[in-house]
């Protein structure tokens, strides 16, 4: 009411909900439905939506030239999502529909049915149980863009379109090789894909149209009609090769339809970067906070802060410090918690690291509900370890830093007189680097969906790999 | 002319969940008046045919006021944060649909202590007055009043009870205006307004 005199508050557990249980695309989700079909009575319409609970299901489109291994890739994809397969064929074999005979007779006569024919048969079939509660895939269909845009106005929408492509040469060889199981339906190849066992071997028939010339037609029709349809799926399309082993290219298919797309959804990234000494957790979060306003929180930094300004805290830390012990856990989190719970970690997100040290820790973090939505394995063998940290050098009199291989100093006189931190020999770093392993598989294992990133490229590729690793949704693990 | 005419139907308050009629009269009329000329501009946009179906779905989402219901889900699942989001938003929706068959009012309405409630919220220090400023966001947030109208500043300062007074009264178009003076909601809403 009075936002204008005194700025909302929003709790913190409020966005963190919405982001758990992906409240935004749900609502989206609903909206998009309602939009397509414009019921007269929303209400009942919401809740059967709602009911049908079918947001998540695979709705794939593969599409590809003929040769390409389309239906091999439709057909292992649908095995393994356990969803159903739609092709020419099966929806006009249906038995159980009176659309589908008539099709049928045309289909047999002239091997194609009219478009309009082709997508109401489409509607009916998606309209059933099975396609609802675990999705459909559609194998070379729409093949042309009257088909895409009469398939739009029903109102279907994939989420993920595969369109294989291979050069044609390989193609026309390729298609010589094909060869159809009359029993099962599936598709065995001569050179690549021969079955291992002999019944089918000695059941398998050779299809009719692969000659050269035919394979050749079909595929000047197919780069005539795909250049109309690529542009119809613009942000759901993916290209992948076809010209590699079939099993590379099902794996290539089956790790993008099972990722998400980027949502619109309102997002406060909370970052954890975890990884040994000498990573580069500091130098990125520096950069996060910097690119994405995030608030940069450095626990080593919050302690000698607090000692600095001398606040009631930083005087219960500074016998610990004097002495060179480790700060216990639960001063250790008070000083966090007050850092974190101020109003701009709360609205502009926060990159932490330097904590938690161990499984305890990791808990206490936890349970004052301080979860982070992404959390980062910066991994760095050894020796770069090493190399970075022990060739560290300070010019006492500037106070610039050097790196005696990255970043040398420019004269001989400033090189005599740098001075290293005994944080940075030898035996120090081989001691905190063997702490952080010993805990790293606890944590690990705790944060089941952190990423992992190799921290031994230049910073800002691995800068990369963090951004993308925030921006793209976490990826749904392969039960 | 068509222009006052549609502010005047702008300013349907938000706020009840049933389906919002527009007295069809005037409805027929404005589009009949309209017809010749807007016929001649479609001609002109036959081309640009996804900015009439945008115009289409944003009249539907208007119609319906599905912003509203979806911006109240949302802010239900978020307050109460239930376990399952899903069963949650199924059993309120269940119990809209009830509310408008059956004409009970739905807990959605604000009674009297909340209208009370809120003017005190607005008046910390129990002078008695707010702003006229604070008046407008108010009947704003409860869905009373829309961007553009223009309510008049008499002047005089708003008490509590000619905020009362003013959200009743538009509580009663409202509930008029979706199912007609004699209908069972009118009457339960006006009585959960005005008795107490």
């Amino acid at each position: 009411m009075d936002s204008a005199s005194a700025p909302h508050r929003i709790p913190p557990e409020m966005p963190q909900y919405g982001e758990e249980n992906h409240i935004f695309e749900l609502m989206q989700n609903m909206l998009e439905q309602l939009l397509i079909h414009q019921p007269e009575d929303p209400i009942p319409f919401m809740i059967q939506h709602l009911h049908k609970d079918n947001d998540n299901v695979p709705r794939i489109v593969i599409l590809g030239p003929p040769a390409s291994g389309k239906t091999t890739i439709a057909m292992w994809l649908c095995k393994h999502l356990n969803s159903s397969l739609l092709t020419l064929e099966n929806l006009v074999l249906n038995e159980f529909s009176l659309m589908a005979t008539k099709a049928k007779r045309l289909y047999l006569q002239r091997k194609t049915i009219p478009s309009a024919l082709l997508v109401q048969l489409i509607q009916e079939r998606l309209a059933e149980e099975d396609c609802v509660k675990r999705g459909w895939i559609l194998d070379g269909i729409p093949e042309t863009r009257e088909q895409a845009l009469r398939i739009q106005t029903l109102g279907i929408t994939p989420r993920h379109v595969i369109v294989l492509s291979a050069p044609d040469t390989v193609l026309i060889e390729r298609n010589l090789g094909k060869r159809i199981d009359p029993q099962t339906g599936e598709i065995y190849h001569t050179t690549f894909d021969w079955p291992p066992e002999s019944e089918i071997q000695n059941r398998l028939m050779v299809p009719e149209d692969i000659s050269e010339l035919e394979t050749a037609q079909k595929l000047l029709e197919y780069h005539r009609n795909i250049v109309r349809v690529i542009p119809s799926y613009p942000k759901i399309l993916k290209v992948i090769s076809a010209d590699q082993p079939c099993v590379d290219v099902f794996y290539q298919a089956l790790t993008y339809v099972q990722s998400n797309h980027r949502t619109n959804a309102p997002f406060t990234p909370r970052v954890l970067l975890l990884g040994p000494v000498g990573s580069g957790k500091s130098l990125q979060a520096a950069l996060l906070a910097q690119k994405y306003r995030l608030v940069n929180v450095c626990c080593g930094q919050l302690l000698k802060e607090a000692m600095a300004d001398r606040t009631t805290f930083g005087e219960l830390i500074q016998p610990f410090f004097e002495k060179e012990m480790a700060v216990p856990d639960s001063l250790l989190m008070k000083v966090l918690s007050q850092r974190l719970d101020q109003q701009d970690c709360i609205q502009k997100g926060w990159v932490l690291h330097g904590v938690p040290r161990d499984l305890d820790q990791a808990h206490l973090l936890n349970s004052l509900g301080y979860n982070p939505n992404r959390v980062f394995f910066l991994n760095v063998p050894f020796d770069s370890i090493m190399e970075r940290l022990t060739l560290r050098r300070i010019d006492p009199v500037t106070g610039e830093r050097y790196h005696l291989m990255y970043k040398p100093p420019p004269t001989m006189e400033i090189q005599a007189r740098l001075l290293q931190n005994p944080k940075d020999a030898e035996e120090q770093v081989k001691l905190k680097m063997d702490l952080f392993y010993r805990n790293s598989a606890d944590l690990e294992q705790l944060y089941g969906s952190a990423i992992t990133v190799n921290g031994d490229q230049d910073p800002y590729t691995v800068f990369e790999y963090i951004e993308s690793g925030i921006i793209n949704p976490l990826p749904k693990k392969i039960p | 002319m068509l222009s006052t005419r549609n502010s005047r139907s702008g300013s349907q308050p938000q706020g009840s969940q049933g389906r919002h009629v527009t007295a069809p009269g005037r409805g027929r009329r404005s589009r009949t008046a309209g017809t010749p000329r807007s016929r001649l501009a479609t001609a002109g946009r036959e081309p640009m045919e996804t900015s009439n179906r945008e115009l289409q779905a944003a009249e539907y989402l208007e119609r319906h006021r599905i912003k509203e219901l979806v911006s109240y889900l949302t802010s239900a699942l978020l307050f109460f944060r239930p376990e399952k989001p899903r069963e949650y938003l199924i059993s309120l929706l269940e119990r809209l649909r009830i509310a408008k068959v059956t004409g009970v009012a739905f807990p959605f309405f604000m009674d009297n202590s909340n209208i009370v409630a809120m003017f005190e919220m607005m008046d910390p220090s129990g002078r008695g007055t707010i702003s006229f400023v604070q008046y407008k966001e108010a009947l704003k947030t409860l869905g009373l009043c829309t961007e553009d109208e223009d309510l008049k500043d008499d002047g005089h300062i708003i008490t509590l009870d000619k905020f009362k007074e003013e959200v009743n009264k538009r509580m009663k178009e409202i509930c008029e205006k979706t199912k007609g003076k004699d209908s069972e909601s009118y009457q339960t809403a006006a009585g959960l307004l005005l008795l107490h």
